[in-house]
């Protein structure tokens, strides 16, 4: 993968956190804090956040093609720095009454899910492409 | 060395005469580039000379800097680097998908995504070879009908 693909993909992971992080916020919100009421400036969290967790997956960008345990090394210290990234980003409500671990824990289990669902997506993509590709293998085959 | 073109009439078999003070493995190379464009490639197994035709190659891989060629249970070596092997049979649909890998699309069964930017190819024999993230957009390009660069 070359720097400009990799940042492209970037970007399209970029957006996909934003979406899914809104989301997460909206569920994890309702359960913890439904009283709260939010300002514009708070829509541009999902933003600041997911911006913050792009920067650690610069981890993942090699020059040279990773081996496979290289490639699941790399995919792991992405999702460490990731949870760091946002535990230290985000606090719990003042309205909040639980324990601070019992909402970090929460927000670490978030992020897990949320990455974990990525995975599944990029995967997803490139199972349909590996299709496409086939079919387009035997219209190669048969065409001579 | 001289060459020298003769047409001939359509009764006579062509051929390809080289005359030469001693074979070397210029001449060699010069046999191996005529016998590949025919579907043929000259390979050494158990210090025996064989033929073997493009056709049946599943796929040829370096290694240590010796090219060896996969066929339906056997292994040749031949004496070709990989780089000219890849211009002699890039028109017999092989295609490069690693570093050390020529692959015969005509072999491949299917093609399964992989870890990374990666895919597998499956042969019809059932082996699996990695495609690199490299030449995926070679082999985009390929099945297209595209030239890969």
């Amino acid at each position: 993968m070359t720097l400009k693909e990799f940042i492209l993909s970037r970007v399209q992971v970029f957006f996909v956190l934003v979406t899914l992080i809104l989301l997460g916020s909206g569920i994890l919100g309702g359960i913890y804090a439904p009283e709260q009421e939010l300002h514009y400036y708070h829509l541009f969290s999902p933003i600041i956040i997911a911006g913050a967790c792009i920067l650690p997956t610069c981890v993942t960008y090699f020059k040279k093609e990773p081996t496979p345990l290289q490639y699941i090394i790399r995919q792991v210290i992405e999702l460490i720095l990731i949870e760091l990234v946002v535990i230290n980003l985000v606090s719990p409500p003042p309205e909040y009454n639980g324990s601070k671990i019992e909402f970090y824990i929460s927000i670490g289990c978030m992020i897990f899910i949320i990455y974990m669902i990525i995975q599944v997506l990029s995967w997803l993509k490139k199972y349909k492409q590996a299709i496409k590709l086939t079919e387009q293998l035997k219209t190669f085959q048969t065409a001579e | 060395m001289l060459t020298k073109i003769t047409k001939i009439d359509k009764s006579k078999p062509e051929l390809i005469e080289i005359q030469c003070h001693i074979v070397t493995d210029e001449v060699q190379e010069i046999v191996a580039f005529v016998k590949s464009r025919q579907g043929q490639l000259s390979c050494v197994a158990d210090e025996k000379m064989y033929e073997v035709a493009v056709s049946d190659i599943f796929y040829i891989e370096t290694v240590d800097n010796k090219s060896f060629v996969y066929t339906q249970g056997n292994v040749y070596e031949t004496k070709q680097k990989l780089y000219e092997l890849e211009e002699m049979l890039k028109e017999k649909r092989f295609l490069r998908i690693s570093k050390s890998m020529l692959l015969n699309l005509m072999k491949v069964s299917s093609i399964k995504p992989a870890l990374n930017s990666r895919f597998t190819a499956e042969l019809m024999t059932g082996e699996q070879v990695v495609i690199s993230r490299k030449y995926v957009s070679d082999l985009k390009k390929a099945l297209k009908g595209e030239k890969a660069k």
